[in-house]
């Protein structure tokens, strides 16, 4: 028994031994995790004391994994070490080459494919004597992503003799100096960032950028904070100076005009990736940095050539995705406009086939301009701008809407086409004119472009990739082709008719029917323009509707005159013109931050010795916005900032018993009720009505004890 | 052709307007992203349990969104050193309504049957109010959701206090957790003091919301 454990514990110590002993040899400069294989490399192979040279993390990733850049993106980390070597050894941060945009769904990440080599400094301390054998090593953790992340690691060490003399490792030194050009390197020249709404203008000025973005596939910025949008298209300009760079800020940009930190990267034609690093201070976008539009060069394949037989392919389906258009919910309304008129002149072959090829037309022709307008906004550097541009601006969503109440109108018989009425709506959908349904088609292909449907998205993409204009358009043209094509078969298919009952009666209320699919679309764009300007832009329109409306109504009063169709020309006119001129109006800029109120924020507030403004509010009451409008001046918004002024807001839309106690306890049956607490603790001063701004600046001067 | 007789046109304007003024009022309600002080944006969506959830369920309450899948190594960071749970479980005890969202598309990892969510739930010790499944991401992209963890906190009367990470060392190793400072406990006891969270927004880790 005894002899047995004797024995035991004598061959653990041999096997320890021997352990020890192989230690150094299985520590690796190489090593393997699941999805890639970490390699540490150094461009020294013996290495002398007070040396400093390069070092690097080698990692090649499996196919379709990435690790990321020192700034992920939307999400991920960027590799880290945890290092372990001889004390003699210092080891610096990586320094991360250009990344570039992996898209992934809705986010953006910024990182690498297939390899990375990122580099560190080593220094070697001054006191290491030659034959001292030093470890470098290391474990290096790293998040690797494919559509899911795995963080993997690789534990990696290289035994570096000191000698009197360096020696160069010439495997570790090669591959370390092809990475060194990718790293980003300063600019030359200034760097600025100019604030427009939630758009950075970043120019860049370097002549060696300049140059290098002449032959560039792609061209961005990329960020080390998280102040900008980073899946947001990124919209590119050249100079002869320099480039700049148009990006959206995100949540996280502080209000005003900030410095944005971060590399302008690129890859160039060869596959090379260069960067130059920033940081941009805030300042007017400098000249000739942005005189063209950048062009990207070389192997995009999107962007080469289509060959005759891809072009033909690429035109057909353009055609069937117009054909297919019909069908989409967005177009079908302003088609049964056309149903109507089918129905009208279904019964007289010539005025149907005038009919039909006015649709093609209209149609033909609306496509033709959407896709001019894209080539020239690609060439004016917006590549941003994709189908359906046209309802991306709120001013013309707004109009549009505007527009199909109008047609809506127009068909449940409000008003009719030449009798007294003049004006945009009268000329709308004009039953038996050729004019009409030239308009029908222009209103179909106006509303049906931003719907991409089957067919539709692969023909889009390949025409807004094409470098031809002429090829852009014939491909927009096919489309139109597309979708007028089954109305205007039916226009030349005299059979058609016979399929269709008499005209009579019928007929007026088919129309009428149609009224209700053109609300439907206005409410559809009133929905589009929600999320583009909000419920104010949307109550915009809607009163617009009221305008439009009355002025309708007075035609039929009083527009048997000259002076009183002028009159109701002009209202009509004036609906229209609302929703644009309103974006016009410039936004004020709010200095002083609203909070939401509560007993406690405002206890926690006076112990701090602030002056409070409380505004007892409610979305209903008319007092209450008229007040607003008076606080967001910029006198007395100066007179909060320069008094400190805390401006908490009670909003009393929804019922609300802590409120309406408060209310209460004032004195108050309802909104607005306005308090203004001093600063030095007393009682507040109680504001009821309509409120001046000389009467608030006043009364925070009082309160602050700054009279 | 028959034309509408003049009295009624008036009448005719007043239906058509009206018909488009209640369709928009409707619409108007729909907004999206979440910074914090913005109305927090509602939802609608089916609890595990085959619940319909919305926000406007909890007025009055302080809700905690928390997008998760349980596959991602940041939301394992949390919950194997049982960080969310003991978070969960703080803010649960306090009246605070805990919804965790699973917004990972059909087939993508995370995605789960109702029966493996609430199994997960049980498994980890888990202590959420409710667990929502938003296969179409709908309530994700309304949000604004980037990563799993990503929290957000709703006061009691429907506004973002807070949008961001669950803690302030962007990691997925679970020995940075007692070094980091949670920014949801430290939010969630702000808004009981009846402050505003600071920060209230931060930038989010993890991985990708599998969209």
């Amino acid at each position: 028994m005894r002899l047995a454990s004797i024995m035991l514990l004598r061959s653990l110590v041999a096997l320890f031994a021997l352990l020890a002993i192989a230690l150094p040899a299985s520590a690796q400069s190489s090593a393997r995790s699941a999805h890639a294989e970490g390699i540490l490399l150094l461009e020294r192979s013996t290495a002398m004391p007070d040396d400093s040279f390069l070092g690097a993390l080698q990692l090649k990733l499996a196919d379709g994994w990435h690790v990321y850049w020192k700034n992920a993106g939307d999400s991920g980390l960027p590799p880290s070490a945890t290092w372990a070597s001889s004390p003699q050894v210092t080891a610096g941060e990586f320094r991360f080459p250009t990344p570039h945009a992996i898209p992934l769904a809705t986010l953006m990440n910024y990182g690498y494919e297939h390899e990375v080599v990122l580099p560190f400094e080593v220094k070697i301390a001054p006191d290491a004597k030659p034959g001292d054998q030093l470890t470098i090593a290391a474990k290096f953790d790293y998040l690797i992503c494919a559509d899911v992340c795995i963080p993997e690691d690789v534990t990696l060490s290289v035994t570096l003799t000191i000698a009197a003399t360096p020696t160069i490792d010439d495997a570790g030194s090669a591959i370390i100096a092809k990475t060194l050009p990718t790293i980003p390197v300063a600019l030359t020249g200034n760097a600025t960032v100019e604030r427009a709404g939630d758009t950075f203008k970043i120019g860049a000025i370097d002549p060696s950028l300049a140059a290098a973005a002449t032959s560039a596939k792609w061209l961005r910025f990329f960020p080390l904070g998280p102040e900008i949008q980073n899946a947001a298209p990124q919209v590119v300009r050249v100079g002869p100076d320099g480039v700049s760079v148009e990006v959206k800020a995100s949540d996280f940009a502080k209000p005003g005009d900030v410095p944005l930190n971060g590399i302008i990267g690129m890859e160039l034609s060869n596959g090379d990736m260069r960067g130059w690093e920033l940081p941009a201070t805030p300042a007017a976008l400098p000249a000739g940095v942005a005189n063209t539009a950048f062009q990207a060069v070389g192997a995009t394949s999107t962007e080469k050539a289509l060959p005759l037989g891809d072009l033909l392919l690429t035109l057909a389906l353009a055609f069937l995705g117009g054909l297919v258009l019909n069908l989409m919910p967005c177009v079908l309304p302003v088609l049964t406009i056309k149903a109507a008129g089918l129905v009208h002149t279904a019964h007289d072959p010539k005025k149907s086939r005038a009919d039909g090829l006015a649709y093609l037309a209209g149609v033909v022709i609306c496509f033709a301009a959407i896709g001019a307008i894209l080539v020239f906004l690609k060439a004016a550097g917006d590549t941003s701008a994709g189908m359906g541009f046209q309802l991306q601006y709120a001013w013309v969503t707004a109009i549009f809407a505007l527009v199909m109440f109008a047609v809506g109108l127009n068909l449940l018989g409000v008003f009719e086409i030449g009798t007294s009425l003049m004006g945009v709506g009268g000329k709308l959908a004009d039953r038996g004119g050729v004019s009409g349904a030239f308009f029908t088609g222009f209103l179909a292909a106006f509303v049906g472009a931003p719907c991409v449907g089957p067919f539709m998205a692969g023909a889009v993409g390949a025409a807004l990739a094409q470098p031809d204009p002429l090829v852009v358009m014939a491909i927009f043209i096919m489309i139109g082709a597309g979708l007028a094509a089954p109305f205007v078969l039916l226009s030349f298919t005299p059979a058609f008719a016979k399929v269709l009952p008499k005209p009579g009666k019928w007929m007026e209320t088919f129309r009428q029917v149609l009224a209700f699919p053109m609300f439907v679309t206005a409410a559809w764009l009133l929905w589009v323009l929600s999320a583009q300007s909000g419920a104010d832009g949307v109550i915009v329109v809607i009163f617009a509707a009221i305008v439009l409306s009355f002025g309708i109504w007075l035609a039929r009063k009083i527009g048997t005159r000259v002076p009183g169709r002028a009159l109701a020309a002009a209202v009509i006119l004036a609906g229209f013109a609302l929703p644009p001129a309103l974006t016009l109006l410039p936004k004020e800029q709010l200095v002083v931050e609203t909070t939401p109120w509560s007993p406690e924020q405002v206890s926690q507030l006076r112990a701090e010795g602030r002056v409070i403004f409380v505004d007892f509010t409610a979305r209903w009451c008319v007092t209450c916005q008229v007040n607003k409008q008076t606080f967001h001046g910029s006198d007395v918004q100066r007179a909060f900032a320069d008094n400190k002024v805390a401006f908490l807001e009670a909003d009393w839309t929804n019922k609300d018993s802590v409120i309406f106690d408060e209310l209460k306890r004032h004195g108050a049956g309802g909104v607005p009720l306005y308090l203004v607490y001093p600063a030095d603790g007393g009682e507040p001063r109680k504001f009821e009505g309509l409120l001046t701004a000389g009467q608030i600046q006043q009364a925070i001067r009082e309160a602050a004890g700054s009279i | 052709m028959p034309i509408i007789h003049r009295e009624k046109i008036p009448l005719m304007i007043g239906v058509a307007a009206a018909a488009a003024i209640t369709a928009a009022a409707l619409v108007v309600s729909a907004a999206s992203a979440a910074p914090p002080g913005n109305a927090a944006p509602a939802f609608k969506e089916t609890s595990t349990t085959g619940q319909d959830i919305s926000l406007a369920d909890f007025k009055g309450k302080t809700v905690v969104l928390e997008w998760t899948n349980n596959g991602c190594p940041f939301v394992q960071k949390h919950y194997n050193s049982k960080n969310m749970q003991a978070t969960q479980a703080a803010a649960t005890k306090d009246g605070v309504i805990w919804l965790s969202v699973i917004s990972s598309k059909p087939g993508s990892q995370g995605n789960v049957t109702p029966e493996q969510a609430d199994k997960l739930t049980t498994d980890r010790g888990a202590k959420p109010t409710h667990v929502l499944l938003d296969p179409d991401g709908s309530m994700g992209r309304a949000y604004g959701a980037k990563t799993t963890p990503h929290m957000y906190i709703i006061t009691p009367d429907g506004k973002i206090a807070y949008n961001g990470a669950i803690d302030s060392i962007q990691s997925n190793k679970v020995e940075d957790v007692p070094k980091a400072t949670n920014y949801v406990t430290t939010a969630l006891a702000s808004l009981k003091a009846g402050k505003a969270p600071d920060p209230a927004l931060t930038v989010p880790y993890g991985c990708d919301v599998k969209y």
